[in-house]
């Protein structure tokens, strides 16, 4: 049973990582910094529990605020340029972050064991759920109650004119910025707040998993995390999770007694699914008929 | 004075792969206006083919360097197929998703074919060194810098000097007036793409050359030093990249000389960053030009 526990809480993170990506995707432009900031959460996090001996939710928040912080930081020379240019200094920026991690060092002496990040060793004993005790049952629960939260969050705002206004950017740039739309504070905005995600989820990933190092933050994870909503489609938040579930769960997990043969059989689903639905998995006409399939109203105009 | 001109050579030397790796990028990303992410996969493909012949054949240094550069095209043209020609205009992030699935894919077939960490690939030149007064250089290393600035020469020409170059710039300037004046742009651009990734796969039978040695995490190297080499020297620009890259090449033998070798990388990401936000069209590139996140139209 643990195992299946587990593989839900490697969804629910990752689901986290997603919609960090999502938020900046809603605005038209793709941050490959998002690792980045789940990086910067994962330590930050893991630094106040282990050094500060802090309680995880204070930690996690702070992990957020630290992450968001430096999205917005980032973001305002970053949003200066878009598409490949963004791509490549989102890397940049990305990779600089698990380059600081590979070579910082912070440790404290606890009884006979030296705790914090150490260089190229990695941050281990991040021991926090089985000191306080909680199961592995409990930390899936926390970790859900984090996602559902967020995902609620996110699809409030969705709807609220918050959402129409991060469309109207990602849609097209010049016809927002010409109806009076301050296009560089929105995806600002939009980047503060995938970058809060990214840190809480980097925050938890850092405690269930006990040992980060900075090799797992690269490149490879930061394009996971954009593959995600696209391959979900960006039209609602469920469309992240779906994706989550189907590359974490069916891809990975479902796959996995392929052996060796996984990472061939992975690449070719993913570049169907693409080629079938090149706007996502859940894009707008599938909302439109899940709709209809379960309120059958008459069609909505805003579908 | 002279460890730093010393480090400028290096730096030259080492640059002029990342000049090779950025000219097959550009070349692909000018005419697609799409990011292949399995650019560097693919040239590791080429690698391993080589490095199978040389294993079980015990192939010499040029048969190697052909089943390199043909492997890479192969694989080119294998993802050109799956990731660019079925995409439709305007879904270019489908795209990027896609080629970084085949990234997957690539590594995983390799990790099949020759399941250890390195393999032994046949050197160039067994790290001979030429001196000039005070100075080294590394004979495989020259080699490298002759070639990156011969095949730049070579698709400066090809760009503008031939039909084919003219149809190629025609496509970058307006696909669907190319499309209209008789132009089969579905053609060209899986040629472009087969000849970018062969210009890759020569870039890469010399930087393997110079390893001796190929791991699967190759594909990600290149990759990401061609992707850095061609943002510094400018989009779609042919000199460019090639200045691109020895720059690039410069900026980290000093900052590993200076700093030490666990900051080389740091400092060029940072110095990339800062060049982007800076300059983003790149040394020599034009204004920015629409490309992956022009807005998707339904």
């Amino acid at each position: 049973m643990d195992f299946y526990f587990g593989l839900i809480q490697i969804i629910g993170v990752h689901t986290l990582l997603g919609l960090s990506a999502y938020c900046v995707l809603l605005t038209g432009q793709v941050s490959l910094a998002q690792a980045g900031f789940f990086a910067i959460g994962a330590y930050v996090a893991g630094m106040l529990t282990v050094i500060a001996q802090w309680p995880l939710v204070p930690a996690l928040g702070v992990s957020a605020l630290v992450a968001g912080a430096t999205a917005c930081a980032v973001g305002f020379p970053a949003l200066r340029v878009k598409g490949l240019m963004l791509v490549v200094a989102t890397v940049a920026f990305g990779e600089a972050v698990r380059l600081f991690f590979f070579n910082f060092t912070y440790q404290v002496q606890a009884g006979n064991i030296r705790l914090g990040p150490h260089g190229g060793e990695g941050f281990r004993q991040i021991r926090y759920f089985p000191e306080n005790g909680w199961t592995t049952l409990d930390v899936m629960l926390f970790i859900w109650a984090v996602v559902a939260l967020v995902m609620a969050g996110l699809w409030w705002l969705n709807r609220s004119r918050a959402g129409a206004v991060l469309r109207a950017v990602g849609e097209d740039e010049l016809a927002a910025q010409s109806t009076g739309i301050n296009i560089t504070a929105v995806k600002i905005s939009a980047m503060t707040v995938g970058g809060v995600i990214a840190g809480i989820g980097g925050g938890i990933f850092a405690h269930y998993t006990t040992h980060i190092e900075h090799v797992q933050f690269g490149v490879v994870l930061a394009t996971f995390a954009i593959a995600y909503p696209i391959l979900g489609g960006l039209s609602n938040v469920f469309g992240t999770l779906l994706a989550v579930i189907f590359i974490q769960g069916f891809l990975i997990e479902g796959l996995r007694f392929m052996g060796d043969w996984r990472n061939l059989l992975f690449g070719g689903l993913i570049v169907l699914a693409m080629n079938v639905r090149p706007r996502g998995l859940l894009d707008a006409g599938a909302m439109l008929a899940l709709k209809r399939l379960f309120f059958s109203r008459k069609e909505r105009s805003d579908a | 004075m002279v460890d730093f001109f010393q480090n400028t050579i290096d730096g030259v030397m080492i640059g002029s792969s990342y000049g090779l790796l950025a000219l097959g990028f550009t070349v692909i990303f000018g005419v697609m206006r799409r990011l292949n992410l399995s650019y560097g996969p693919s040239i590791m493909i080429g690698g391993y083919l080589g490095t199978v012949l040389y294993l079980n054949h015990g192939a010499g240094p040029l048969v190697v360097a052909g089943a390199v550069v043909l492997g890479a095209a192969i694989a080119g043209v294998y993802v050109e197929r799956l990731c660019f020609a079925p995409m439709k205009a305007g879904a270019g992030i489908a795209s990027m998703v896609s080629s970084f699935a085949i990234w997957m894919q690539l590594e995983q077939a390799a990790i099949l074919v020759l399941p250890r960490h390195t393999y032994p690939f046949p050197p160039l030149a067994t790290g001979a060194t030429l001196e000039f007064g005070p100075f080294f250089v590394r004979i495989d290393h020259l080699i490298m810098l002759v070639c990156a600035l011969g095949l730049a020469a070579a698709v400066q020409v090809t760009l503008y000097r031939t039909r084919f170059g003219l149809a190629l710039r025609a496509i970058i300037g307006h696909p669907v007036a190319a499309h209209l004046v008789g132009i089969n742009v579905r053609r060209a651009m899986l040629l472009a793409f087969a000849a970018a990734s062969a210009i890759g796969g020569v870039a890469g039978f010399l930087v393997l050359a110079v390893d001796q040695q190929v791991t699967p995490m190759f594909g990600m190297w290149a990759t990401l030093k061609g992707l850095i080499a061609m943002m510094i020297g400018g989009l779609g620009s042919v000199p460019g990249a090639v200045v691109g890259g020895l720059l690039l090449g410069v900026i980290e033998t000093h900052s590993q000389w200076y700093f030490g070798p666990q900051f080389r990388d740091l400092i060029a990401y940072v110095v990339l960053f800062a060049f982007l936000v800076a300059r983003p069209g790149g040394l020599f590139g034009r204004a920015p030009s629409p490309d992956i996140t022009t807005p998707q139209k339904a």
